[in-house]
């Protein structure tokens, strides 16, 4: 079974900037994917684009090339998910990347977020189990 | 090239959606093959040796390009590097490991491993814990 990290807009804002002061302790996490990956483990690390809206994450700026290079797939918001996201948002009243989140969530094996907010991730995932890493 | 131009360009060919395949003149043990071969066929471990050789090699691929990034990444922000003990909390962290939330006692391991086996992993360091653990329970 596969497990996707995802990434908060807390989270992608500590990876990028190298001033943040969470930002070892996401790339510490990071690091361990690589090392994963490296031993055939199926693993990966992907952020939902509303995320990458609420985040200001253009990757055609160079301001962002560090966090381009590291492999980090786009869930886009597509019919599905855009349906999927409605509906979490309808029920719990978190924001559009929160719910994009929740859609996400729904949509993987095993999940890891990586957040600033664990109990609106909890919320999200709306009785899905996930592991919350707070950053 | 320079090293960021060879990431980019692996990091383009990796993303890339062009679905055309190519026979290879790459020579691999037949030994090897037979035992991909089995493995497909027995174990459902892929729907193709094919498959299975082209996951194994994007697999190893992104982790090389991640790996390459953090350490270009590391040498430009030497404050960025995680340590032993980083790694080890956020090895638990990933899967929900149980010491995942006794960060003290995964630093403390780090410490512990880290002065007998300077080249520990962070595996290390949790099964250090672990055994730590039970061995007071």
């Amino acid at each position: 079974m596969s497990r996707v990290v995802l990434l908060d807009n807390e989270a992608v804002h500590a990876l990028a900037d190298p001033s943040h002061r969470k930002h070892r302790r996401v790339v510490g996490h990071v690091q361990i994917v690589a090392r994963r990956k490296a031993r055939a483990v199926p693993v990966s690390i992907a952020v939902p684009s509303a995320v990458r809206v609420e985040a200001g994450w253009d990757r055609t700026a160079p301001a962002w090339a560090f966090i381009n290079r590291l492999r980090i797939a786009d869930i886009p918001l597509d019919a599905s998910h855009a349906d999927a996201a409605a509906a979490v948002l309808t029920r719990t009243g978190v924001s559009v990347a929160d719910a994009h989140l929740g859609a996400a969530i729904r949509a993987a094996d095993q999940v890891t977020v990586l957040t600033s907010d664990p109990r609106d991730m909890r919320l999200v995932a709306e009785g899905k189990p996930i592991d919350v890493v707070a950053v | 090239m320079t090293n960021y131009q060879v990431i980019d360009r692996i990091n383009e060919l990796l993303d890339s959606t062009d679905d055309q395949t190519v026979n290879t003149s790459m020579r691999i043990p037949s030994a090897l093959r037979d035992a991909a071969a089995l493995a497909v066929n027995e174990l459902d471990l892929a729907p193709s040796t094919t498959v299975l050789t082209a996951n194994a090699l994007r697999a190893g691929l992104e982790a090389a390009v991640m790996q390459a990034v953090l350490d270009r990444h590391f040498q430009e922000y030497p404050d960025a590097r995680p340590t032993l003990a980083d790694l080890a909390i956020a090895a638990a962290e990933l899967d929900g490991h149980p010491l995942a939330g006794q960060p003290d006692l995964l630093r403390q391991s780090a410490a512990e491993v880290e002065q007998r086996h300077p080249a520990a992993s962070p595996e290390d360091v949790l099964l250090w814990a672990e055994a730590r653990t039970s061995a007071a329970a």
